[in-house]
């Protein structure tokens, strides 16, 4: 397929209000709707007014709202658990109490709303307390990551090669100081997503990069511009077909996969408002890099959509949408069941609906309301979910402190199920859903496999090479002087701190065997040496184990 | 390790059988396992075994492009771009005939080893990829059921043989066909990365790490979240990976196989069979077959990729004596509109033929090609085969098991496979 694949209609006219820059995502819509709709059910804020403004006043808007809605404070945790379960998990207690966050509450917020953390990460967060390192997370941009930036300038990837786009976003995920806006990135990505595999061939593979940066500008703005982003978004808009959509035989595709997938579910919604919904939604096609709508390509005659009549478009159908009750019950549980746990109840979700309706559809002000919920830090949500491939890699990549060029971790995550910007299909995957998919035993073997790679080889194929990790550098600086503060330390920041005293003595045994491996001698700053092997071998146990499976 | 896994899977049968969860699921799989335990030998019972092999195709493939109505003028009419003219069709009969490229498939018919089901769907079907895809796999008609058809054939057969290669599901997730609440499918990519590797620095092969590994995985607290499920997974892995590498060493392929993860994934699935490893139901996935947009060269593309794998397999199977105890069942969650589209595509249909392949089955054309002039009100052909009698005609007839008890309820047969 081409890079300028065209539909067929000639495009002589140009909406002048949709025409952005020659390069970079296409310019979130404007311009209020065509037609009287239903009035949104909060003071009428759906934001889709105004000037094509540039998107970092967009964020800026929405930053301020997120502000505004807050005054759900944190909420002492144990509601509805039971006390036993509570206690056998070890529970996020003291949550409301002393300024300090304890490991486990900050361990357990860095890996959901975030890829784990180092040593001095957890320092950090848990000095600020747990409302605190919310705040950090969703107040991102007041944290520079020009570091990153910078390391990331410097590997020269080529952003339109599949391989390296999947390093570069896997990289930014380990390096980031900016957590949260990375995890919701890829949360979107697996909800609006679209795959290398079908965005118009090897020289548009850029589209899918583009379409990463819109859900990464956007992440936490209102439903509405996300939605009307994605749905002129090129590589969305060859993915699902729309740019072959013509006025005159307006193809299904987008149209039914944004009611079902995107916004309302199944059962919100007949064939016929697929039909109708993709006469809507005519006129936006691909080119090159970016998109345009061409009114005169745009089906102009009367639709009945969802119980609405008249001659709609694509921004009417969003509204529609947008508003529809169904959809915040819709995107609610999927942020709930990516972020805290599975089959949430309907009194698990309420907050977040509310927070939408009364946000005016801010996503930034669910994600607050869905961290600061007494949900998300009960015993409940401690270690709820398996780690998916892309959590488990850059998860262990990160807390390391890493700083490789991120070769090869793109067969590790594929070979663990999961392939940046190639879902297996339009719905994402399964695993973010029921997270129990993402484990069997050929992606077990993977998980440990790659933790032997990163502690042991090197590389996955071959043996002798230099391990990515300097095990006697790490002992020295942290002053290792014992087995015992070995565990301890890489248990604080890689198992919350929390490491039942049988287990830790299976790891204490491990290290403690007298044996001859071949890798030379580990020195703890005691001057006592271990046999390397059982020393990273202890390592390879803590991150292989059940407890760091989960997240 | 071996000990103790046996023991738990015998105890886990008793319990099992003693709560009648699974009663006669498997009458061949309790007799085999009988003799099994009588004589001692693993591989005098897989050489009698039956295997069936499934074959997903996802996305929803295009039945009237794959099996051709060629001769009913209305299909070139409703398919002016996207249809396939009589001259190219591989035909089979007067009425009917394969898409061009899945003329490796040819020889197979002519043999006899051959039956196209027509028509196959269930009542109101579903549009949706995800519902459809579902109800094919839970046969909950809701779209709202969790453990899948062979899960629950599978996790009698593991209870009752203890057998860690009773299916195989090729890929990187275990599909929804094959889950099911008491059973661990092994899964891999590929022969080579199902392994674990030792540290090189280690002097005794990694043993003693994977023993710590293997006791933190036994004492993980019962009652926490996911802990059967790390369990069993760590101790399927071990063993299957054990067992794959031993039998990998001394299988050789009789064919070439095609390049790409389809038929590299087929040749896994026959190296199972060839060397005796036990399985009785293998799973392989195609996916790309939402052909909304330029369908022509993608579809014949998977054609080409589903016919010469499939055949490849087939060589292998028979070369290697084994092809009398296979049999191969496609499948798609649906097929697409009658109508070509305005983007040289095609929408989301409903009924669609499946293929049954090997020596054991009945060639023909069962089922009736539904009609392509009486359609339902969105365009798409009315079922004429319920896909559950279909499933039934495998379990009754191939595999040995009730399939009143793996389905459910009673859906009939279908001539394909002879009676038993």
């Amino acid at each position: 397929m081409d890079l300028n694949d065209q539909p067929t209609t000639p495009q002589e006219s140009i909406d002048p209000a949709h025409s952005g820059p020659a390069a970079g995502p296409p310019p979130v819509s404007s311009g209020a709707p065509t037609v009287p709709l239903a009035p949104s059910p909060a003071n009428g804020t759906v934001k889709t007014t105004g000037q094509p403004s540039s998107r970092r006043t967009f964020m800026g808007k929405s930053l301020k709202s997120i502000a505004a809605v807050g005054g759900i404070g944190v909420v002492a945790a144990a509601g509805g658990i039971a006390l036993e379960q509570w206690i056998q998990h070890g529970g996020l207690n003291n949550l409301a109490s002393g300024p300090m966050a304890s490991e486990q509450q900050i361990g357990h917020l860095l890996r959901k709303a975030g890829f784990g953390a180092t040593a001095a990460e957890m320092d950090t967060y848990r000095k600020l307390g747990f409302s605190g390192a919310v705040d950090r997370l969703l107040n991102y941009m007041q944290v520079s990551d020009d570091a990153m930036e910078s390391r990331l300038n410097a590997l020269n990837l080529n952003l339109n090669n599949p391989n390296d786009q999947q390093r570069w976003w896997l990289l930014r995920m380990a390096w980031t100081q900016r957590p949260l806006l990375e995890k919701m990135t890829l949360f979107w990505h697996g909800v609006l997503t679209s795959s290398f595999r079908k965005v118009g061939g090897k020289a548009a593979y850029m589209r899918m990069i583009i379409q990463n940066q819109f859900l990464r500008q956007h992440a936490f703005d209102t439903y509405d511009n996300i939605l009307l982003g994605i749905t002129s978004d090129p590589a969305m808009l060859f993915y699902l077909d729309l740019t072959k959509s013509t006025k005159n035989q307006p193809n299904e595709n987008y149209a039914r996969e944004l009611m079902e997938l995107f916004t309302l579910g199944l059962g919100h919604y007949t064939q016929r408002d697929v039909y109708e919904g993709a006469a809507a939604l005519t006129g936006w096609h691909v080119r090159g890099l970016t998109s345009r709508y061409n009114p005169r390509d745009h089906n102009d005659l009367t639709k009945v959509y969802l119980g609405h009549t008249g001659n709609l478009d694509y921004k009417d159908v969003i509204n529609i949408l947008v508003n529809n009750p169904a959809t915040p019950w819709f995107i609610a549980r999927k942020l709930f069941t990516f972020f805290v746990y599975e089959n949430p109840s309907t009194d698990d979700l309420k907050p977040l609906v509310d927070t939408y309706v009364q946000s005016g559809h801010n996503m930034g002000a669910v994600m607050k309301t869905l961290l600061n919920s007494p949900q998300f830090s009960s015993a409940k949500a401690y270690r709820s979910r398996i780690k998916s491939p892309i959590e488990f890699t850059v998860g262990a990549y990160r807390a390391l402190g890493i700083t490789g060029d991120g070769n090869g971790l793109p067969t590790i995550t594929t070979l663990m199920g999961q392939t940046l910007f190639d879902p297996p299909n339009v719905a994402g995957w399964p695993g973010d859903k029921v997270s129990a998919l993402w484990l069997n035993s050929g992606t077990w073997m993977t998980r440990l496999n790659y933790i032997d790679l990163l502690l042991a080889r090197g590389t996955i194929a071959r043996t002798g090479s230099t391990p990515l990790v300097d095990l006697q550098g790490i002992i020295n600086a942290n002053k290792i002087d014992s087995p015992e503060s070995f565990v301890d330390y890489f248990a604080s920041f890689l198992l919350d701190g929390n490491l039942d005293s049988d287990r830790r003595q299976v790891l204490l045994d491990y290290f403690t065997t007298s044996d001859i491996g071949r890798g030379g001698q580990i020195m703890l700053t005691s001057g006592k040496s271990y046999p390397l092997n059982r020393v990273r071998g202890t390592l390879y146990l803590m991150m292989t184990s059940p407890e760091y499976q989960l997240n | 390790m071996k000990l103790t896994r046996r023991a738990m899977i015998k105890d886990g049968l008793l319990v099992v059988s003693a709560g009648m969860v699974m009663p006669s699921i498997f009458s061949r799989g309790v007799a085999s396992a009988k003799s099994l335990s009588l004589d001692g030998s693993r591989v005098a019972q897989t050489a009698s075994d039956r295997t069936l092999i499934v074959v997903q195709l996802a996305g929803g493939n295009d039945g009237l492009n794959t099996v051709i109505p060629y001769s009913d003028p209305t299909y070139l009419k409703m398919r002016p771009t996207l249809g396939i003219p009589a001259e190219k069709v591989v035909q089979l009969d007067t009425r009917l005939g394969l898409h061009p490229s899945l003329s490796p498939l040819k020889p197979l018919w002519d043999s006899g080893h051959l039956a196209i089901v027509e028509g196959v769907g269930y009542p109101n079907q579903s549009l949706s990829h995800f519902q459809a895809m579902d109800i094919w796999q839970t046969l909950d008609l809701n779209g709202t059921g969790s453990e899948g058809w062979l899960g629950k054939l599978v996790a009698g057969l593991v209870d009752q043989q203890g057998h860690p290669f009773k299916s195989l599901d090729i890929g990187v997730q275990t599909a929804q066909a094959l889950q099911s609440i008491s059973a661990q499918v092994p899964t891999l990519s590929s022969v080579k990365t199902y392994n674990v590797y030792p540290d090189p620095a280690d002097t005794d092969g990694g043993n003693a790490r994977m023993q710590a590994l293997m006791k933190l995985y036994n004492t993980y607290p019962r009652s926490a979240p996911y802990a059967a499920l790390l369990d069993t997974t760590a101790l399927a892995a071990q063993d299957g990976s054990r067992q794959l590498h031993q039998a990998d060493a001394t299988y050789r392929p009789a064919v070439t196989y095609p390049k790409g993860p389809f038929a590299d994934g087929l040749k896994v699935l026959a190296e199972a069979i060839v060397q005796n490893l036990g399985l009785r139901v293998g799973y392989v996935t195609l996916g790309g077959f939402d052909t909304h947009a330029n369908q022509s060269a993608t579809h014949a593309a998977l054609m080409t990729t589903l016919a010469n794998g499939l055949a490849a397999f087939y060589q292998d199977l028979a070369a290697h004596g084994k092809a009398d105890n296979v049999v191969v069942m496609t499948w798609s969650e649906f097929g697409r509109r009658v109508e070509e589209n305005g983007s040289l595509g095609t929408d989301h249909g409903t009924a669609a033929p499946m293929f049954i392949l090997g020596n054991p089955v009945n060639r023909g054309i069962f089922g009736e090609p539904p009609s392509l002039s009486s359609l339902d009100q969105n365009g798409n052909l009315k079922y004429t085969i319920d896909f559950r009698s279909v499933y039934a005609t495998v379990l009754d007839r191939w595999m040995g098991a009730s399939s009143k008890d793996v389905l459910g309820a009673d859906y009939g047969s279908q001539n394909f496979l002879p009676k038993p």
